[in-house]
Formats: C-alpha cells, sequence, structure tokens
C-alpha cells in the first residue's frame, strides 16, 4: 500500500498502521477491541519510539503535516490511548468502570 | 489503614484532621443525608420548580457560537422546556424558548447550526435572530394578530468569562453576576477563553439522580478507593492517605475545594513523555503566576487542582495549564444527562496535542471510574435498606449542597451570614 507508508525512518512501524486512527472514538474502539498481547506489544514498540517520533514530527506545524508524518503522528496518539489499558488496568477497558459504549465523546 | 502515631489521620498539610471543615462551617451540622432525597419524586418537583426553574443554569460556552447567525439548542427537561441560545446580528448572545407563538410547535428540532431566521417547521411561521416574528404565510387570514407581541419567548441570559448561563426565571431575582458572586470573582482572569478554543466532551444519560452523580464529584474520600488503578499516588500520599483537601471556601449556595498533590507522585513512562511535551494535570514545576488569587488560594506547592461547584449542577475545576467542567442536568429523578469536559490551550505541535490527547485519555478513564458507582447507587436507592447516610468531614461540599438544596425546597433563605464573616461560627451567633 504505497499510499500508507510512514516516513522512512520510521517504516519499522508500519507494522502496527492499524493503531494510525484519527479521532479519540477510532482509537478508543480499537483498544476496547483489541486483545491485551496486542495493545501492550503495540505500546512497547511505540514506546521505545515516541521520543524519537515526537522530536521528528517537532519540525511540522500541527495544521500541516505531511500525510506520512500525520499517519505517524496518529500512532503517538494511540500509544496515549492505550497507555491506561497497560500501565494502570491490565486489561483494554477501565476496570469496574462506566460502560465506554454508553459515554458519548465529541472527538468523533 | 495508615494513620499518624496518635491515632488521628493527616491532612494536607500534615496537622490532624480535627473536624477541620465542620470547625469551620458549624452551621452545617454533622448530621446524615436522607436516602430518599434521591428517589423521592415529590423532592424531585420541588427541586424542578424551587431550584432548576429559579437559578442561573450554565447552557455551553460562547465558543460555540462565534459569528452572528449561529445557534445551538439546550434541551432541559428539568425547566420543561428546550432553549435556543444564538448570536444576534449585533453580537449579543440571546437565549428564547425554543417554541413557535402560533400553537407551540418546538421550532429548532437540530442541536444547533448557523441560520438567518428560525422558522417552523409545521406552518412557516419565521422569527429573526432577535427573536420577532418576522413572517407569518397567508398573515390575511388570521385574526387581529399583532406580529409584534408574538416573538419567541425569551429566556434571560448571562455570559460570565465566556460561560453561558440562562435563567428561567421571567423575573430573575438576581443579575448573573450576583448569583456567581465571590466565587467568579476569584477566578476572574483565569484563561478560560485561551483553553476553551479546543473542549473535548463526554456525555451519558444516566439511570441516577443528579445528586447521585454530582456528589461523587464534590468529594476526594473515595480517590484512595475508587481511583487505587488510576491515580494511586497523585492526590495521595504517605502523610496524607485519605487526599485530605487543602482548603475549603462555602459560598451562600456555590463552595471550592483546593486538592492537594502529591509531590511522591511517580508518572508512568507514558505520563512522563507527555509532561515532557505538554500540560499534565500532576507536576512539580508549576507556576503560579499570572493566575487569579481564586485558583490554588493557598498558594499551596502541593496543590493540584480546585473544585469549584457552581449551584446547582455545573462544576468548573481549574489546574495550571487546564481546566474541565462537569454538568449534570436532570431529566428525571432517576435519569440525568453528564457531560464532562476538558479544556486545553490550542496545540500547535504534534508533541502538545500527544501531551493532551494522553490528558483526555486519563481523564475519561479517571471518570469512567467515578460513573460506575452512579447506577450501582441508584440500583440500591430504592430498596429502603438504608434510611440515611454518613458524611465525613472531607464531604464538606456534599453537606453543603444538601444543606441548600434543602433550604431551597422548603422555600427558606439560603444562609449567608457565614459566608460573609469568612466562614466562623454563624449558627452560634
Amino acid at each position: 500500500m504505497p499510499e500508507a507508508h510512514l516516513p522512512e525512518q520510521f517504516r519499522d512501524l508500519e507494522q502496527w498502521m492499524a493503531w494510525s486512527l484519527e479521532t479519540e472514538v477510532e482509537r478508543s474502539d480499537h483498544r476496547q477491541a483489541s486483545a491485551m498481547e496486542d495493545i501492550t506489544a503495540f505500546y512497547e514498540a511505540m514506546l521505545a519510539r515516541t521520543e524519537e517520533v515526537l522530536s521528528y514530527l517537532e519540525q511540522f506545524n500541527l495544521e500541516d503535516l505531511p500525510d506520512d508524518a500525520r499517519r505517524l503522528f496518529y500512532l503517538t496518539l494511540s500509544l496515549a490511548e492505550v497507555a491506561p489499558a497497560v500501565e494502570q488496568f491490565g486489561q483494554p477497558s477501565v476496570v469496574d468502570g462506566y460502560d465506554i459504549k454508553r459515554f458519548v465523546s465529541s472527538n468523533r | 489503614m495508615s494513620a499518624t502515631p496518635n491515632g488521628t489521620l493527616a491532612n494536607g498539610n500534615g496537622a490532624a484532621s480535627g473536624y477541620k471543615w465542620h470547625k469551620k462551617y458549624p452551621h452545617l451540622g454533622t448530621g446524615t443525608v436522607p436516602a430518599d432525597v434521591f428517589t423521592s419524586q415529590e423532592q424531585f418537583e420541588l427541586e424542578r420548580e424551587r431550584i432548576f426553574k429559579k437559578v442561573w443554569l450554565n447552557v455551553g460556552r460562547v465558543e460555540r457560537i462565534p459569528n452572528p447567525g449561529d445557534y445551538f439548542v439546550q434541551d432541559l427537561a428539568v425547566c420543561n422546556t428546550s432553549v435556543i441560545v444564538v448570536r444576534g446580528k449585533d453580537g449579543a448572545v440571546r437565549a428564547f424558548h425554543n417554541m413557535c407563538s402560533h400553537r407551540g410547535n418546538k421550532i429548532a428540532w437540530n442541536q444547533g447550526g448557523t441560520c438567518q431566521n428560525f422558522t417552523c417547521k409545521f406552518h412557516g411561521w419565521s422569527y429573526g435572530l432577535d427573536g420577532k416574528l418576522k413572517f407569518v404565510p397567508d398573515e390575511e387570514s388570521f385574526f387581529d394578530l399583532k406580529k409584534e407581541t408574538l416573538g419567541m419567548t425569551p429566556v434571560a441570559v448571562g455570559v460570565w468569562e465566556g460561560f453561558i448561563f440562562i435563567n428561567v426565571d421571567p423575573n430573575p431575582t438576581e443579575t448573573l453576576q450576583e448569583y456567581l458572586g465571590d466565587l467568579a470573582t476569584g477566578l476572574e482572569g483565569y484563561p478560560f477563553g485561551e483553553f476553551s478554543t479546543t473542549g473535548t466532551s463526554w456525555t451519558s444519560e444516566v439511570n441516577a439522580n443528579w445528586k447521585v452523580i454530582k456528589d461523587a464529584f464534590q468529594e476526594v474520600y473515595h480517590i484512595a478507593f475508587l481511583h487505587k488503578r488510576s491515580i494511586p499516588d497523585s492526590f495521595t500520599s504517605k502523610d496524607n492517605p485519605y487526599a485530605h483537601s487543602l482548603d475549603v471556601t462555602l459560598y451562600p449556595r456555590h463552595g471550592s475545594m483546593s486538592l492537594f498533590g502529591s509531590a511522591d507522585y511517580k508518572p508512568s513512562p507514558v505520563a512522563k513523555l507527555a509532561a515532557q511535551h505538554g500540560e499534565i494535570v500532576i507536576r512539580s514545576d508549576f507556576s503560579m503566576d499570572g493566575l487569579p488569587a481564586g485558583v490554588n488560594p493557598l498558594r499551596s506547592e502541593a496543590w493540584s487542582l480546585d473544585l469549584n461547584v457552581i449551584f446547582p449542577a455545573f462544576f468548573v475545576d481549574v489546574s495550571q495549564g487546564s481546566y474541565f467542567t462537569h454538568q449534570f442536568m436532570p431529566i428525571g429523578v432517576d435519569k440525568t444527562l453528564w457531560t464532562s469536559t476538558q479544556y486545553y490551550t490550542k496545540a500547535t505541535t504534534p508533541g502538545r496535542r500527544f501531551s493532551q490527547e494522553y490528558g483526555n485519555v486519563i481523564f475519561r478513564d479517571i471518570i469512567m471510574e467515578d460513573g460506575r458507582t452512579f447506577e450501582e447507587t441508584q440500583s440500591m436507592l430504592l430498596s429502603g435498606a438504608k434510611k440515611e447516610f454518613y458524611l465525613h468531614d472531607e464531604e464538606i461540599l456534599v453537606r453543603h449542597s444538601h444543606h441548600v438544596i434543602d433550604q431551597m425546597i422548603k422555600g427558606q433563605p439560603v444562609d449567608r451570614a457565614f459566608a460573609a464573616n469568612g466562614g466562623e461560627a454563624a449558627a452560634h451567633a
């Protein structure tokens, strides 16, 4: 899929493209639908690279990220999305939490 | 269980608790809250008539309607109405009952938009942005229609720091400024406008009484337990294991609580990354420069954020670098529209946006922990097994809230003397 590449030096992260999602709702849905081992694998891969990714992205203004950089940026937002699942809950959903399907986000 | 050697719990300042807030506000007493205030239809109808139809209610922010003709619709089941809030050609924000003068149809059926006129879908009666009736199809076939008296019915509207409030009382007994009083004065100058260009909201229709939800957000006694996974060490510490607050200020109806933040907080790997690139709530390097006196009123270095509870059901909780709001709009005695919104300054860099997204996710997941208690509590209230509930000294805002509601539904004037003299022993005067 030539149209869905990441910037050259981050091509190794292309295996995680399913997490390159624009909205909070998409990212949250993906978190909720994923197995914990997949979430953890993505988390570990991204955590190792996010400082480097953000340094790379700092050359751009948020409003005009090139397409490949934007796809990469969305991966960092998915890292934010899965962080509590890995770091706090040990499961995709909030432990003993309110039903997220009934908690409607404006970021859709 | 953690306790200091003498057996008393430590608070945020390291001093023994000693019923600190009860001593500051003794007029509230130490009694219990009757269980039926959360389930009684009769109580709810009194709250509707004597509170929600009489006071100023937040319905949104000005950023939602930046230009003339921009409007939004706020359904207010608790006030038995729906309100259109619109920015006029003159730039002023106005509000109207969303109802046609012809035969009562609801005019706007959507949630908002931009328009030149409001036209009723039923028979095409058309109103200007100022609410005046402009056009009646086949007007000649009506009898003595006085169009100038048949505009949309206005609703009182006020704007404070960009927050839009309405009051459905046809003759409000006080202005918005008077209503908000000293709580508002203390917060003026906080960069609400700068932060409010980007807000993320979460909303849900909850099967619980509005006070069940409100009360959960106006105390932090629950943090060490309900939030033990999400924020195990942000608001508690070895010396303050139960998140005792730094300060409490009560107003005649509103209340504020300044919350402890732990210097021992250990950020997770992603929290650390986020903090390097932008705002997170708990941090040790915050600056109070330029923040108004009502924010972190003690100027404590062990501060996290302040709860500001605007009666009856709107919270403006401020920190450094971000603020969030909660709104609980009753639909019925056991049904409430819950909306929470997190605000940050507009991010221009990817790193800052990443940091804010982390803040949003953490906030959302934390309040989902709170959210679970609402229906679980409501589901047990009708059992009748418990007649009353017991409040901790740190649950003073809950105590105050129930006290004010009780006075208002009984038609009594709310206590004011305690607020005028800084909270000292008004009841014993």
